[in-house]
């Protein structure tokens, strides 16, 4: 039986007339049949290639990630503060009115 | 003629020849554009009085400044405590995972430590002393002597209680007007010299060469550094293998950016790293990537005056190294 529609699978005309008068096989046959093979083998593949896409991708993401968290995030916050303190001394010296001498220095090396 | 005068005279800087002069109109000559007549003054360069060139040792700084923190994994501290102007006492406490080298793999192996340093500095503008003991027994001490104005000695000296590691090295620097020179005698019979030159105001080319008694290994090297106010471009050879690049650009008074390139010869290895180093006001962040896929942080913030909190960071996806540290300074 295993054999038999792997023949058929050869010689398509001849499996045309035993198709009708065996209702049973009809499945079986289009189961087995080379286009639904090849889409079996297509849909796994698809699979397993978009599984590890989606794997790169999600081992990239991670990658940049971490490197955004490591690299950019302490120099985003840090600019934040720097801007906020820019900010107070402005309004010390409106408030005041005289230009403040800078009292902290840069942290020594 | 009608050249723009501007034009004219930046094409007589850059052409020194004297047959240029004749087509000069005479109203360019006399200028009265500050920046044209700096940039002229420049272009005629007093080579009997070029600036003194930085020592050998050190023509990689800013990109070292940048690229190479402290970086390290775990937790320290460090206590300074000056006792009066000169002399100062420091304490330092680590604790955290030391690499060391494996013999079996060639990855390091993690050891888990913990030690007290105590330090003893003094520090005076002619003399600097400064002495170092861990509890694991290491000890390691710094002079750093000027014998007269030209003339300066620095000593290193490491002992420990493992055999082969201890050792010891006396430098004598010569500083000149346009040149620097050292020679360096170390124990295991090294001896070396080092001789740097300025070329011109931005140009400093030197060599050096080595020899190691002990390994039956001599050297040869050369550098060669440019460096203008927003830029410091380097690079050193060496005999051993060793090429060397690096480049820092100064974007402003607080951004500068750095990359440098390694290659060694011998062992084919070639890394390349660019990083940032921002000073701010509160704080100093360095950063950087290199072609490992190694990525690091360093990030010294100002809390209060005379104490810093230090944050350290290493990410190194390949060899699933992960190195954090943090640290407090004081004093």
């Amino acid at each position: 039986m295993a054999s038999q529609p792997r023949r058929g699978g050869v010689s398509l005309p001849d499996r045309r007339a035993p198709k009708n008068t065996n209702p049973d096989g009809i499945i079986t046959k289009l189961i087995n049949a080379p286009i639904v093979s090849r889409g079996k083998q297509a849909a796994c593949d698809a699979v397993y290639i978009s599984k590890k896409l989606l794997r790169s991708t999600g081992k990239a993401a991670w990658i940049a990630g971490t490197t955004f968290l490591i690299l950019v995030v302490p120099l985003i916050i840090e600019m934040d503060r720097e801007q906020q303190l820019n900010e107070l001394e402005l309004q010390q010296a409106s408030l005041l009115g005289a230009p403040p001498v800078n009292p902290t220095l840069p942290v020594p090396r | 003629m009608d050249v723009d005068p501007t034009k004219e005279v930046t094409h007589q800087t850059t052409s020194s020849c004297s047959t240029m002069a004749g087509l000069v109109p005479p109203g360019a000559t006399i200028n009265t554009d500050p920046s044209n007549a700096k940039s002229k003054e420049d272009e005629k360069v007093d080579y009997f009085n070029l600036p003194c060139p930085i020592p050998y040792e050190e023509i990689h700084r800013e990109a070292l400044m940048s690229l190479k923190p402290e970086l390290f994994e775990g937790l320290r501290f460090d206590f300074t405590k000056g006792l009066n102007q000169k002399f100062s006492l420091s304490h330092s406490v680590f604790m955290g995972p030391i690499e060391v080298p494996s013999h079996q793999t060639t990855d390091a192996l993690k050891v888990p430590t913990a030690h007290y340093e105590f330090g003893a500095n003094y520090i005076d503008p002619k003399l600097m002393l400064i002495g170092r003991v861990l509890t694991d027994g290491r000890l390691s001490a710094r002079v750093k002597c000027d014998l007269t104005d030209n003339l300066s000695l620095k000593a290193n000296a490491q002992l420990t209680n493992e055999d082969h590691m201890s050792h010891g090295m006396i430098n004598f620097d010569y500083k000149g007007k346009d040149y620097r020179s050292q020679f360096q005698f170390g124990n295991g019979a090294l001896l070396g010299a080092s001789y740097i030159q300025s070329v011109t105001p931005r140009l400093s080319l030197g060599g050096e060469v080595f020899w190691a008694g002990q390994h039956r290994k001599s050297g040869i090297g050369y550098a060669g550094r440019y460096e203008t106010d927003k830029m410091v471009a380097t690079g050193q050879v060496a005999s051993t293998g060793m090429v060397a690049l690096s480049y820092v650009q100064k974007l402003s008074e607080k951004v500068s950016l750095a990359s440098d390139f390694m290659y060694n010869y011998m062992s084919r290895d070639v890394t390349a790293s660019v990083g940032y180093d921002y000073i701010l006001r509160q704080c100093r962040l360095r950063g950087k990537i290199d072609s490992n896929g190694c990525t690091a942080a360093y990030l010294e913030e100002r809390l209060n005056m005379g104490l810093n909190f230090i944050l350290s960071a290493e990410i190194d996806h390949r060899k699933k190294d992960y190195k954090f540290g943090f640290g407090l300074t004081v004093g």
